[in-house]
């Protein structure tokens, strides 16, 4: 189907953009429109209109701060893979970016929109759960920050209200010797939405004990999660096989795919199991960053 | 270990070194494609043009209780509506009797639109044509169309049961086909083991890159010309009989076509077009989205596949007995002949003398299914060769050694009594492929390597009781550049290439000095369909004896001229020579026979020696043209005529000959995520000749990554006859990143049937690469999975089933 009809508009800044939100009704946002434009071909989503805010400057750009890393919502995947700041920060984040579909929905799709769309699969937003990231939604009301894993409700459905535009996505740096890891399981290399993604993010101290630990899921359940009881379960001990172990069957419980799709448990505890071996190793010779 | 398989030593075979066939030449469509110069059918327009639209039903079964086009028909900018019940007797005939004047299956019509009834998901109710394609779209959201559901039968089993809503006839049967030689029971009686089980493949989509596309006018003779993507340029004939008009009122020129894999040999948007241009008097045009590409057009069809084999503890194979049944989909189309090649193919590149096959397709209200690389042939080698693999595993013997004991060999006759005449080089293909493995990747604790193989064998060329036929004019031109003039449709294969390289040849010109003009019903001679692997071998035989008519004219012109005998010229490089003065070359004849096999070697000499030698081509054309000798010809070649299989038996002598090959690979299946990563393919067949070796690399590369494709990720999903893969989204392809290269090795007996002793390889290259994967995948785990693809939760299953199985020791 060809595109329906509709309006753009295009705010020169977020100001402009708050007031059409509030003021226009049904209009939606659009950055990098790789799903947007795709619903609207096959008619499943038609808003009247939409507003670009993909060239809005508050949107843009990645941050770093003493303590916090900002990345402007409508930065692009691919700006995400090449930016120093993430790859001194922030490696579970980057490693996810670089399994996100193929390089050229990664020129176009934006965090932003990832963590909007709320897809079950969305391979950002596991990694940003790890970094235990808020997210900012903007309106002519003010301003609000919310837990990234309070924003993601259920698949495709957000706390966002129509007339707020999430502007930046935040995480605080995590600690130097923190290790994140990320793996993408899906039916081919590229060009495919996940099967399954889990993401860690561990830190120990120098005797092998673990102080912090974060594991979220995706396409494991309606929406991204952290596997908290998993997580829980590690704090505190020797990151031992076992430790590892018993902390990914933890981690499998958090997942609830849909009926028939019972072996991504499997997946879930084994890849769980892995990437917090493979960061229990990175820790014992020093840690890498996040 | 790389040093366990020794690739068998070939059989003494004579290849001739020829000037042009066998070079890795850069083809003739390579340019237009590569600088983007190709106008594709979907890139073509005309002035004053129309866009049409197909309305499709959204169910797969039910009856229409009101199509109401008249709002679509008052949108501004509409142009035509139409629906069935514009078109009562427009039927699309989806057999195809070929030459043989034999009557159409009964039955095996389809509605151009539906009428009364829907019977699958997508099926074409109505056509809009439009000013802009926006209007056309926005016409169709204004069709009311208001439906009774009625019951309808989703899987073949239950479409056979007596009880079922009929969807085909009075049985939903829509083909049997049965072979009965030697005697089962006595074969199994001989036996010491009898192994059975039974296989399932799933529907499977073409995903060319091109989706279905055409324009159409009436030209200024009233003739309905459609400019269109298709592998059978003879649909102005189908489109013709739709139509009620007769078959020279219609055109088909084909344009290149971006793929085609069988899914271009059935009429696709040529009626619609046709039908829309008569209608309005004004050029159309209508893209397929690829959403509709999906929905529209045919699937390979799913099979459930029962072996049960005899075989005695040596390994001989006694008896095989195996049941067939396809899913045919709402509409008959190729379906009759898939499941008949399927069948004669069933037993494998095996000698067994007793055999009884029976098969059967019955219609369904899914996806109507047709012909798609391999017809019929990768269904049956999936299931062939993972039975192979579980008789070797049943006996504790390898599965090379099985094999080597029961592979046909020139002289064996195949399950349905036809000799093999050509050479059937099995083993030597499956050694080499193995061999190309190299040494074996280890194991880790959750990562299990193992490898597989399998072997085939496959017709090339149609059914031969079709009485397939192909035509093709070669002519000099005055500067001694020539033209080829040949209906065949280029379907991305190096079809119109190979032609012009055998010509050069044949012509002693180099290949640039060829032009060819293909695939036009009205002005290029009929060459029949892009399919069958028939091309090289019909066509290719037809500009064989085109050229070397004209060759013998130039030959005689140029013994004269330089006063020796007639066999003593060659024709070499754009030069008339004298060979006893320069050295062998080709004799001058036009017959395959005597051209190929006789063939000395090659003349290099360097070219001044020859210039001053010999005479400028040109120059002998320009006397021979003064002369009146012939310098065009048109040649027909017509392929072995034969009746068809005995009804009772399935005895008979129906294909022109067969290609033989093998697929080998290494994979690893992670035990735990499920997950399986090629490590290595490789893939050997015997190709009789190889016109253009880098094209024919490329034919065995692209197969082989499609045939992976089938084993591990390809599924058209439908459940209640609603597809659930609409998109590229859902149904996934291979893409480069996925499968390491496979690692190709051309055999080339030189015993084809084809020009220069070629056989066919465009289907065969994909069929044995599922199953090699298959029977890598039972290696890896010790435990079989019986139905493709290999998905993540199957795996899974199957690795926990194969934890504890002891795996028997291979020498590779």
């Amino acid at each position: 189907m060809s595109l329906p009809q509709f309006e753009v508009q295009q705010p020169q800044t977020l100001g402009e953009a708050l007031k059409i939100l509030s003021e226009v009704k049904g209009a939606e946002p659009i950055a990098g429109g790789t799903n947007l434009m795709v619903d609207m071909r096959a008619g499943t989503h038609q808003p009247r209109v939409v507003v670009d805010v993909a060239a809005l400057r508050d949107l843009h750009g990645i941050e770093v701060t003493d303590t916090e890393v900002i990345i402007g919502a409508a930065t692009t995947i691919a700006e995400m893979l090449e930016s120093p700041i993430l790859a001194k920060h922030a490696t579970v984040l980057v490693k996810a970016c670089s399994s996100f579909a193929n390089a050229l929905i990664r020129n176009r799709a934006t965090v932003g929109g990832n963590l909007v769309t709320a897809a079950p699969c969305s391979d950002t937003a596991p990694a940003l759960l790890t970094l235990d990231a808020e997210v900012k939604l903007a309106s002519v009301r003010g301003m609000r920050r919310v837990p990234l894993e309070k924003f993601l409700v259920n698949a495709f459905s957000t706390i966002r209200r129509s007339d707020e535009l999430l502007v930046s996505v935040r995480f605080r740096i995590p600690s130097a010797t923190a290790t994140g890891a990320f793996r993408k399981m899906g039916l081919r290399k590229v060009s495919c939405m996940a099967k399954v993604d889990v993401a860690v993010l561990l830190d120990g101290d120098t005797t092998g004990r673990c102080t912090s630990a974060r594991i979220a899921l995706a396409a494991a359940s309606p929406v991204a999660v952290r596997a908290r009881a998993a997580e829980a379960a590690l704090v505190g001990k020797a990151l031992t096989p076992e430790a590892i172990a018993a902390a990914a069957a933890l981690a499998a419980k958090a997942a609830a795919p849909r009926a028939g799709s019972e072996y991504k448990l499997r997946v879930v505890e084994a890849l769980v199991r892995r990437l917090l071996a493979e960061a229990a190793l990175a820790l014992t010779r020093g840690g890498s960053n996040a | 270990m790389s040093d366990r398989v020794t690739p068998k030593p070939l059989p003494p075979h004579h290849l001739p070194s020829l000037k042009q066939i066998g070079k890795p030449l850069r083809r003739v469509d390579a340019l237009g494609k590569a600088v983007g110069a190709t106008v594709y059918a979907g890139d073509f327009s005309m002035p004053n043009m129309l866009h049409a639209k197909v309305f499709r039903s959204p169910i797969p079964s039910g009856r229409i209780v009101r199509l109401d086009v008249s709002k679509a028909r008052a949108l501004p900018g509409v142009a035509c509506v139409l629906t069935g019940a514009d078109l009562p007797n427009a039927r699309l005939a989806t057999d195809l009797p070929g030459q043989t004047g034999r009557a159409q299956r009964k039955g095996s019509d389809a509605p151009v639109l539906a009428i009364d009834i829907v019977r699958f998901h997508g099926e074409p109710m109505a056509l809009v044509c439009a000013e802009s394609l926006e209007i056309a779209e926005a016409a169709l959201q204004l069709i009311d169309f208001k439906y009774e559901a009625l019951p309808g039968v989703f899987c073949p089993e239950e479409a056979l049961q007596p009880d079922a809503p009929k969807v085909s006839g009075d049985d939903n049967v829509v083909a049997r086909w049965q072979v009965r030689k030697g005697d089962v029971e006595k074969g199994m009686a001989q036996a010491d083991v009898i192994v059975e089980n039974t296989f399932y493949v799933p529907f499977v989509e073409h995903a060319y890159i091109e989706p279905e596309a055409g324009v159409a006018w009436v030209d200024e003779q009233g003739v309905i010309t459609i400019r269109v993507c298709t592998q059978v340029v003879e649909h102005f004939r189908t489109v013709a009989k739709a139509l009620g008009i007769p078959q020279n009122r219609v055109r088909v020129q084909g344009t290149m076509v971006g793929g085609g894999f069988g899914g271009k040999e059935d009429v696709t948007v040529e009626i619609f077009l046709a039908l829309l241009a008569r209608a309005t008097g004004r050029p159309v045009k209508l893209v397929y989205t690829r959403e509709e590409s999906f929905l529209a057009t045919s699937k390979r069809h799913p099979f459930k596949i029962t072996h049960r084999t005899g075989v005695r503890r040596t390994g001989r194979i006694t008896a095989a007995e195996i049941t067939m049944l396809a899913d045919s989909g709402a509409y008959p189309y190729l379906t009759p002949y898939v499941l008949l090649y399927a069948t004669g193919m069933a037993a494998g590149p095996y000698k067994i003398d007793n055999v009884k096959i029976d098969s059967v397709a019955a219609a369904t209200n899914q996806p109507f299914t047709s012909a798609f690389r391999g017809f019929g042939g990768p269904q049956a080698a999936f299931a062939y060769e993972s039975q192979m693999d579980e008789i070797a595993k049943a006996l504790i013997i390898d599965p090379l050694e099985l094999r080597r004991i029961n592979y046909l060999k020139t002289g064996d006759t195949t399950v349905t009594g036809q000799a093999i005449r050509s050479a059937a080089w099995s083993e030597e293909c499956a050694t080499r492929a193995l061999a190309a493995l190299g040494d074996k990747t280890p194991d880790s604790p959750t990562r299990k390597v193992g490898r597989g193989f399998a072997s085939y064998f496959q017709s090339y060329g149609r059914i031969t009781w079709f009485h397939d036929t192909s035509r093709a004019w070669v002519g000099m031109e005055l500067d001694g550049t020539v033209v080829v003039r040949c209906g065949v449709p280029d379907i991305g294969a190096g079809q119109s290439n190979s032609l012009c390289q055998i010509v050069a040849e044949v012509l002693g010109v180099p290949l640039e000095r060829v032009t060819i003009y293909a695939t036009d019903s009205a002005v290029t001679p009929l060459a029949g369909t892009s399919t069958a692997t028939r091309q090289l071998y019909m066509s290719g035989n037809a500009v064989l004896q085109a050229a070397g008519v004209v060759r013998a004219s130039l030959v005689k012109k140029a013994a004269e001229m330089l006063g020796v005998s007639l066999e003593d010229v060659d024709l070499d490089n754009d030069f008339a020579v004298a060979m006893s003065q320069q050295g062998p070359g080709v004799p001058a004849s036009g017959d395959s026979r005597a051209t190929a096999p006789q063939s000395r070697t090659s003349c290099c000499g360097n070219s001044e020696v020859r210039g001053s030698r010999g005479l400028p081509l040109a120059e002998v054309v320009a006397k021979a043209a003064a002369s009146g000798l012939p310098l065009a010809h048109l040649a027909q070649f017509n392929a072995p005529f034969t009746d068809g299989l005995d009804p009772e038996t399935g005895q008979g002598d129906i294909w022109p000959d067969f290609t033989f090959g093998a697929h080998a690979v290494e994979i690893a299946v992670d035990t735990e995520t499920g997950e399986i990563e090629v490590l290595k393919s490789a893939a050997c067949h015997d190709v009789g000749r190889a016109i253009n070796p880098a094209a024919v690399r490329g034919q065995i590369a692209g197969g082989s990554h499609q045939g992976l494709g089938y084993a591990l990720m390809e599924e058209y999903v439908v459940e209640k006859g609603m597809t659930k893969t609409p998109s590229l989204a859902e149904y996934l392809i291979p893409t480069s990143c996925d499968f390491p290269a496979t690692d190709v090795i051309v055999l080339e007996s030189g015993t084809g049937v084809g020009p220069f002793g070629a056989k066919g390889i465009g289907e065969p290259a994909l069929t044995p690469a599922a199953p090699a994967v298959a029977n890598a995948v039972a290696d890896a785990l010790g435990v079989r999975i019986f139905s493709l693809p290999f998905t993540p939760e199957k795996v899974i299953a199957a690795a926990d089933a194969g934890k504890d199985v002891v795996k028997p020791d291979r020498h590779w």
